[in-house]
């Protein structure tokens, strides 16, 4: 709450300097200052998001300002079950959100959990963890191809150690048909993001917790049930919503690890929207607004889930 | 006096700020300058002097990067005043995206691209939203090199060009392969290309349609299906199209247990096709860059065995372009690159550093200037102006095309 009064001489410099004769800025009622102080970030969201959305709703209903007038429909939307590329890429698009998402929870929670339980190397380590947060995702997949391609590191090591006959005997895993180099280059970047978050959480009185349980006779199993994995639920959670919508609507991993075909549902989208003929623009826009959708019901789901797992935390503290 | 509500001020806060933005709108809109008028080159020359000219152009040939840095930009800031700024696109589909986007959001006249590399379905996209400024490649200077009534130059894979785009360099395909694994008898025709495909399963790749190199490589086969180019000359024949394909298609699917990965899957870009060769996963592939082949393998990047070749049903050539959006500030400066493009000096340097084919008439140059054309070496793994030229088949109508991209899509890739 420190911020408060730095944030109030805020608004009255600001407001003051528009105009130094009025000074009654204090009085500015506190919805209203609420809602000056997020216009900024208001502004960007729903202009460039919410305008960009508006878009390409109109445009996947067929509005297309250069192209003879035609009348608007869900006609984009009626044929995007019989599009092979789009049936075959909901299955792929969603085994390897859920993959990715289950995955880099599990692993993000142990790195957490082992991160914590180390002594005097504890720090070297967290710093350990977040190396990978800044690094943009697209440089995690070129890394990936050079790594896990059948011309790549991996393929050449095990050439040379004798375990294949030569490089193109080695498993594809990057455009393999199940996805494996974009589950891995998915893991690689966010289970050090969910061990970050987690991390955080229990850095934040859980030790005292879990002393008292211990000295209540609670063991190993029973402390990390009843006191480490209430408080950390709400965290894993909002983080495994936050990467399974992100690999859900994330474009460029899997246009440079996967398939032409199958392909994700963003890479299916750019195919469409690519297309020299301006007449796919509208099932190009009707994918992604339906990928759009996809994502915003995921919001909605933690925002459920968060609100349930605070109270089931409560619960479990009050008991 | 009453003080005015807090709330009462921010509407006007507002307001101005709305009012002050919509001003910037509309004053970009004013500041369209009437279009140069190319019958008058000495003011397009002196309009040009001073702009800046943001050039659209595909930058995966880094032969063709180095000649426009080291030899047109330099051209053009010296002589012309103008400073080139080169904008790399992976696809010209974004640029042409890019200029569409551009007058949705209404800045006509104002938008930020000034030229594109561009020919085929992305100039018929911008034909079909009526994006182009047209009426110029005739009034060139240098069209007088150009012979603009060659079939190649006056339709783009048969759309007719009307003005809208200045020709500036010919693009010829052909077939590059290892000759230390495949021997002339294998590249003699693209059946005997399969056949040798089927003994040495996995070791031939073209990048999955609508890739421009891999659309090309089925039109090819396709070419060779119909046996006669003859029968595909002219506006898009369904009727004509549909047996051909349906002979097309499985003679691609049966090719497939021979391609890179058995087929299971396709590169998804030429220059995966080229780093597959580069590491020594394929032997062969088709290119539509056949002269930029000999630094590849000076470099070290191909083998010193590599060759290229034109198999007997013939190669297809086309010609790229120079197009200005109708939005574009900057046609003066756009038209200045584009006669500076024709220029037979910058034909000449295009040829000799990045094997580039010249797009101008070499009849119709100056005697000195064919000799000089004529002492570029040949090397190797480059075919020469004429071994490149003598077979080559016309591009297809646009409407073959995006059936056969359709087509091959539905009918080999998803099946």
């Amino acid at each position: 709450m420190t911020e408060r009064p730095c944030a109030d001489n805020a608004v009255r410099t600001a407001l003051s300097a528009h105009d130094p004769s009025w000074r009654g800025a204090a009085r500015v009622p506190r919805g209203l200052r609420i809602a000056l102080l997020l216009a900024p970030a208001l502004t960007v969201v729903v202009v460039l998001f919410g305008g960009g959305l508006a878009q390409a709703l109109a445009q996947s209903l067929g509005y297309q300002p250069f192209l003879p007038a035609r009348p608007l429909g869900l006609d984009a939307y009626r044929a995007l079950w019989a599009d092979p590329a789009v049936r075959a890429s909901v299955g792929l698009t969603l085994r390897i959100a859920v993959l990715a998402t289950a995955a880099a929870a599990v692993l993000g929670v142990g790195a957490a959990l082992l991160v914590r339980s180390l002594g005097r190397s504890r720090t070297a380590f967290a710093a350990l963890l977040q190396v990978t947060l800044p690094l943009p995702h697209i440089v995690a997949a070129l890394a990936m191809v050079l790594l896990l391609a059948q011309s790549g590191a991996l393929s050449r090591v095990a050439t040379a150690a004798g375990f294949v006959d030569a490089p193109a005997a080695f498993p594809a895993l990057t455009q393999d048909g199940f996805g494996w180099g974009i589950i891995a280059s998915y893991v690689w970047k966010e289970a050090p993001f969910v061990g970050v978050v987690v991390l955080a959480v229990l850095s934040s009185g859980v030790a005292e917790l879990e002393d008292a349980a211990r000295a209540l006779g609670a063991g190993a199993w029973q402390r990390f049930r009843h006191v480490v994995a209430p408080v950390i639920a709400p965290a894993v959670g909002a983080t495994s919503v936050l990467v399974f919508a992100f690999t859900v609507g994330s474009y460029e991993v899997p246009f440079l690890l996967g398939r032409p075909f199958p392909a994700t549902l963003p890479v299916v989208a750019y195919q469409r929207f690519r297309d020299p003929d301006l007449a796919a623009r509208a099932p190009a826009m009707a994918i992604a607004v339906v990928t759009a959708v996809l994502v915003g019901l995921c919001a909605l789901a933690y925002l459920a889930l968060a609100d349930r797992l605070r109270g089931v935390r409560v619960g479990e503290v009050a008991r | 006096m009453r003080r005015p509500r807090p709330r009462a001020r921010l509407i006007a806060l507002f307001a101005a700020a709305v009012v002050t933005l919509a001003g910037c709108g509309a004053t970009g809109a004013e500041q369209a300058a009437a279009d140069p008028d190319p019958a008058d080159w000495p003011a397009v020359l002196a309009a040009a002097r001073g702009q800046t000219l943001d050039w659209y152009m595909f930058t995966g040939v880094e032969e063709i990067n180095t000649v426009v840095a080291d030899y047109v930009a330099p051209r053009l800031a010296d002589e012309f005043g103008v400073t080139l700024n080169v904008v790399p696109v992976a696809d010209t589909a974004d640029a042409v995206n890019k200029v569409l986007a551009e007058r949705q959001a209404g800045r006509t006249g104002s938008g930020t691209v000034d030229a594109i590399w561009i020919n085929g379905e992305n100039f018929a996209t911008g034909k079909q939203a009526d994006l182009w400024y047209c009426g110029y490649p005739a009034a060139l200077p240098n069209a007088q090199f150009v012979d603009l009534d060659d079939p190649a130059v006056a339709s783009d894979f048969g759309v007719p060009v009307q003005g809208c785009e200045a020709a500036w360099q010919q693009a010829s395909s052909a077939l590059i392969y290892d000759s230390a694994q495949l021997g002339e008898s294998d590249v003699a025709s693209l059946v005997a290309l399969s056949g040798w495909a089927r003994s040495n399963p996995g070791r031939f790749a073209y990048p999955a349609p609508p890739d421009f190199t891999g659309s090309m490589v089925v039109r090819t086969f396709l070419y060779d299906t119909a046996g006669d180019p003859s029968l595909l000359a002219g506006p898009f024949d369904e009727a004509r199209f549909l047996p051909l394909a349906d002979r097309l298609w499985p003679r691609l699917n049966a090719l497939e247990a021979s391609l890179w990965r058995g087929g299971a899957t396709y590169p998804t870009s030429q220059e995966a096709v080229e780093q597959l060769y580069a590491t020594g996963e394929i032997a062969a592939f088709y290119t539509y860059g056949p002269g930029t082949i000999a630094r590849k393998v000076d470099d070290g990047v191909f083998p010193a065995s590599t060759r290229a070749t034109v198999p007997s049903i013939g190669n297809i050539g086309n010609v790229s372009f120079l197009a200005i959006p109708g939005d574009s500030p900057d046609k003066a400066a756009a038209l200045v690159l584009a006669n500076l493009l024709q220029d037979p000096q910058t034909q000449l340097r295009f040829y000799a550093d990045a094997g580039i084919y010249p797009v101008i008439d070499l009849d119709h140059t100056p005697q000195d200037v064919q000799q000089r054309f004529a002492a570029v070496p040949v090397r190797p793994a480059t075919l020469s102006i004429a071994a490149l030229t003598v077979d080559v088949l016309p591009e297809l109508d646009t409407g073959y095309v995006a059936a056969v991209e359709a087509g091959w899509t539905a009918n080999v890739l998803q099946r």
